[in-house]
């Protein structure tokens, strides 16, 4: 992050900024991800920025399970 | 063992070799990281050591911690977190399909960083502010007559179209303020993508993607918006690995 007074620094924002990058953006892997939605303190219920990411987890989830059976 | 993989990277876009980096960096739960290399093309994985990968949000931010420290030495294209394969041979034969689609990508990000802007406002304060200055500028509201004999149903309809008047006003103030960013923007020959009116809060959502070495005169321009909304709020994330502006589905 930018050491500058204009960029926000606040710790919340920036992880709920990188979550939402890490979580939704990105190149795709097609078929072969792997992945289970462990801890939900990862999810902000309250944080509409986040609302994206519980989709996103949701669908990766559901996929991983059709991929198993 | 499965291989987690944390990005694709233009090997040869720098004079040190991605193994020199990642010597001295750690990936998610402390593992060590490796190069797939392909021609020009790396990939940057690590094992996992658990059966099943769990997300939680440690694991997120390792994952993007990696990404992020890479991105100060390589141009590199950020995977999705929770990619993996089955091993480092499938790591090199999807490298070898996807060979083309992958430079192509990295030569689109090429010293570029994203960055993340989000225009924030009381929008009901915003709304009166409005209102009242198009009440004063051209009593373009229409005012119940006081003491007429109005329905119940004419109150109603001049309600609502007060309302859709105000909607109206802030969403041309939105793109008045759109406007002005996407000129700044423009100047800096930034490509961008936005979102308006994402929710209660925020106005403008916008992300855009330019030359690495332009970090000051981005840092100015929020200065210079902000300076001339005081009513707004301008928040500025960044510098990203090019997160926003990949389309990239490895098969």
């Amino acid at each position: 992050m930018i050491n500058d007074s204009v960029i926000d620094r606040s710790k919340d924002i920036t992880i709920l900024e990188l979550l939402d990058r890490v979580l939704n953006k990105g190149v795709i892997l097609t078929g072969d991800i792997v992945i289970s939605v462990a801890d939900i303190d990862l999810i902000y219920l309250g944080v509409k920025l986040m609302l994206s990411s519980v989709e996103t987890m949701e669908q990766l989830k559901s996929r991983r399970q059709r991929i198993e059976k | 063992m499965d291989k987690l993989i944390y990005c694709l990277l233009l090997a040869k876009s720098n004079h040190a070799k991605p193994e020199t980096t990642l010597n001295s960096l750690k990936g998610v739960k402390e593992a060590g990281l490796v190069a797939v290399e392909y021609h020009n093309i790396s990939a940057i994985i690590s094992d996992v050591t658990e059966k099943q990968f769990i997300a939680n949000k440690q694991h997120a931010v390792e994952f993007a911690l990696v990404i992020d420290q890479l991105a100060q030495n390589y141009t590199l294209l950020p995977m999705r977190f929770g990619s993996m394969m089955d091993s480092a041979d499938s790591v090199m034969e999807m490298l070898e399909r996807n060979e083309v689609e992958i430079e192509d990508s990295l030569k689109k990000v090429k010293n570029k960083w994203e960055y993340g802007l989000k225009v924030l406002c009381d929008r009901e304060k915003l709304k009166e502010e409005l209102t009242a200055k198009k009440d004063n500028d051209t009593l373009n509201f229409v005012k119940p007559e006081i003491g007429s004999n109005n329905s119940v149903y004419k109150a109603y309809v001049l309600k609502k179209l007060n309302e859709h008047r105000a909607e109206e006003q802030i969403l041309s103030f939105v793109d008045s303020i759109l406007v002005e960013i996407k000129i700044y923007l423009q100047e800096l020959k930034a490509v961008d993508k936005y979102k308006k009116m994402t929710n209660e809060t925020t106005i403008i959502d916008a992300v855009f993607l330019l030359d690495k070495k332009k970090k000051k005169e981005v840092i100015n321009m929020v200065k210079d918006l902000q300076q001339k909304h005081l009513q707004l709020n301008f928040l500025l994330t960044g510098p990203w690995p090019p997160y926003n502006f990949v389309e990239l589905n490895l098969k």
